[in-house]
């Protein structure tokens, strides 16, 4: 309001500096929509990049076998078809397998979760001795190649009759992700008031009602988040697994395992079956993704 | 006095449990498998009786000579007797002197017990040894060299492209171009994808009959296809290790560089380009120098999660003519394979130690991170 009058009443330039104060700016401008459409250029080959080996293997799992084994390739599912992702499922032992790592991941994802959340609340809400050197010790736990302990574990679990069950994988892979779940649990607490809580205690509420309560509905869809990396953590993880099973195989071991003796279409549909339950994960984790990562990173 | 607080650890003790059973216990039972031999050994004894003070010992496998033997018998809880023989024998102890004494039927495999004149010790009494035995084997290993050097060779190709990539990802993301969280939702996607998937997904691109060669040989190109995956060509293969790893796992070093973009306030920025810097100024002297702490942490973590790269060689290259370390702990530990748990513990042991190092650096760019914080 003020700057018009200003300008209304004081012409400031001439019209020959106004005129190369506009050539200026559109030049400005014209320089601004340059770099706009080349970061645009760039955005889209990254996506590009990441797009087209997911796009190629898909192309692979829904094309008939012939279609797979042929050469050159077509870069389209054309003529569509299901009978190579049929065959896939159909072969001995995946459907078995694709069983056992639902099983594992979901006895994994209890098992951490339930650890976690007492954990992180701990690490969250509590001022106590030692607080920095156990998030500390979970830090660099995290940092741990834990993947490796498990030819020390198979050992221990061929001893005590343990080896190649299913809930002891779980177990493992519950071990695997309980540091990154406890920090994740930890972080999406601190996000809560600490008001809230009071509050309900105020109103009479115990500080275990106030948890279960007022606390936890809040947590809910952070550490919903943290279960489904646990979850997916799980069902990639594929060295532990070969290690650990014979029998009961998961189903990246059991494609492993495989992998040299089957052909092409096996691979693929394979590949894309596996990589299906990533591709929601992120969907439905994409809010949390920084919350996680900037936390952990910390 | 404020009362001492139990409740944090009470509900800190279930997961200290768990960390320490998983964790702690399967490390320590790591290097004892590395590094300790379960040795078996026959006592002899001076009387024909178990708790008989031993006068010699012998190795498994060794053939005794028998000098006399004595029939003694037990009872049974049903009250009936069965015979048990002692023998003594003489033979040449793992040092080379001949010794004598007595010896359980029970302790050595003899054809029959009343005629034989020759036994074989085939049990005795199980005791621990440290031994760099396993480690030796470890070393001595043709494949450990390669197997090193390739797991090195892999940290420095893949390091560097995915952190330029990931910076470059990062920096096109906070841009703020129209449709930046669907790119942030493609540029996330490998997230979850295992190194597996990964694998076999460049696979399809790289194979014989894949998509590279269908490309190459339907635009002219090439004449025919040309084989990238195979014994000769271990630049390509190794090529296509780095493709398909950068592929997958840049989207974690991104993740990680965004949060730490975002920590950078933008009047930092946004002052820099008031005073004239250009891009490549403002990356060098201000938005790289910020990032530092979050560029360690990632760089640390991609380095430790890089030691363990197993399943996208296995599915590019078979494992065979190129190898890893976790490849190695693999073909060790595999009953259907080398069957060596000690070796392979051996692997897993050089790969925490190796980690261990890294960790260091870890927890020191976390302290720095922190002071950074506690500095702006």
């Amino acid at each position: 309001m003020t700057g018009r009058t200003y300008e209304q009443s004081k012409p400031l330039m001439t019209p020959a500096q106004t005129a190369a104060l506009d050539a200026q700016r559109s030049r400005a401008k014209l320089g601004h929509n340059l770099r706009r459409g080349g970061t645009y250029a760039l955005a889209i080959i990254l996506a590009i990049w990441i797009l087209l080996p997911i796009w190629l293997i898909t192309t692979m799992a829904f094309s008939t076998p012939t279609d797979v084994r042929a050469f050159p390739k077509h870069f389209f599912p054309i003529p569509f078809s299901t009978q190579t992702l049929d065959f896939f499922l159909n072969t001995q032992g995946i459907l078995n397998s694709t069983l056992n790592s639902l099983v594992v991941a979901l006895l994994a994802l209890v098992i951490s979760t339930a650890l976690a959340i007492p954990a992180g609340y701990a690490i969250a809400r509590y001022l106590f001795p030692g607080r920095d050197a156990i998030r500390l010790g979970i830090l660099s736990v995290r940092a741990f190649p834990i993947v490796v302990l498990a030819v020390p574990l198979a050992v221990v679990f061929i001893r005590l009759g343990m080896f190649d069950k299913v809930h002891s994988l779980a177990m493992m892979h519950a071990a695997l992700t309980l540091p990154t779940t406890i920090l994740v649990v930890a972080s999406v607490f601190t996000s809560v008031p600490r008001e809230f809580e009071e509050a309900a205690q105020i109103f009479g509420c115990t500080r275990m009602q106030a948890f279960w309560r007022v606390v936890l509905p809040l947590a809910v869809p952070g550490i919903a988040a943290a279960a489904i990396l646990t979850f997916v953590l799980s069902w990639n993880e594929v060295f532990a697994a070969i290690l650990l099973t014979i029998t009961n195989r998961t189903l990246p071991a059991q494609i492993l395992y495989t992998l040299d003796k089957s052909g092409d279409p096996f691979k693929f549909a394979g590949g894309f079956f596996m990589l299906v339950p990533s591709l929601i994960f992120i969907f439905f984790i994409r809010r949390y993704l920084f919350n996680m990562w900037g936390q952990i990173t910390k | 006095m404020k009362k001492f607080p139990v409740t944090p650890y009470l509900l800190l003790l279930p997961s200290m449990i768990y960390l320490v059973l998983f964790f702690a216990y399967p490390m320590v039972q790591s290097l004892q498998l590395a590094l300790r031999r379960e040795g078996q050994f026959l006592h002899l004894r001076a009387e024909p009786a178990p708790e008989a003070a031993p006068v010699g010992t012998l190795e498994m496998q060794t053939e005794v000579r028998i000098l006399d033997r004595l029939r003694t018998e037990e009872v049974l809880p049903n009250g009936r007797t069965r015979p048990i023989y002692w023998f003594q024998v003489e033979a040449e102890d793992a040092a080379g002197s001949t010794v004598q004494g007595w010896v359980s039927q029970s302790n050595v495999f003899i054809e029959s017990r009343t005629e034989s004149t020759t036994a074989r010790v085939v049990s005795g009494e199980t005791t621990q040894e440290w031994t760099l035995d396993f480690l030796r084997r470890m070393v001595t290993d043709f494949r450990f060299g390669s197997a090193l050097g390739t797991t090195i060779l892999l940290i420095a190709l893949i390091l560097p492209l995915q952190f330029v990539l990931a910076i470059v990802m990062a920096l096109v993301l906070q841009s703020q171009i129209r449709g930046s969280t669907i790119f942030l939702y493609i540029f996330t996607l490998p997230l979850g994808i295992s190194d597996l998937a990964s694998g076999i997904l460049w696979y399809s691109i790289f194979t014989q009959r894949g998509f590279l060669n269908s490309f190459l040989v339907s635009t002219g190109l090439l004449d025919q296809p040309f084989i990238f995956i195979q014994a000769g060509n271990q630049g390509w293969m190794i090529a296509a290790i780095v493709l398909a790893e950068v592929w997958r796992a840049t989207s974690i070093v991104m993740v990680i560089v965004v949060s730490g973009l975002q920590a950078i306030s933008r009047d930092v920025i946004e002052a820099g380009e008031v005073f004239g810097a250009n891009l490549w100024q403002r990356l060098r002297y201000i938005i790289l120098p910020m990032l530092k702490p979050s560029l360690q942490v990632a760089l640390i973590l991609r380095t430790i999660l890089a030691f363990q790269v197993f399943a996208v060689v296995v599915a590019l290259t078979g494992g065979n003519v190129i190898t890893v370390l976790a490849n190695e702990t693999y073909r060790w530990y595999d009953p259907a394979r080398f069957n060596n748990p000690n070796v392979a513990a051996s692997y897993a042991g050089f790969i925490m130690l190796l980690s261990l190092g890294i960790s260091m650096f870890y927890l020191r760019a976390v302290r720095s991170q922190e002071e950074a914080e506690k500095a702006l």
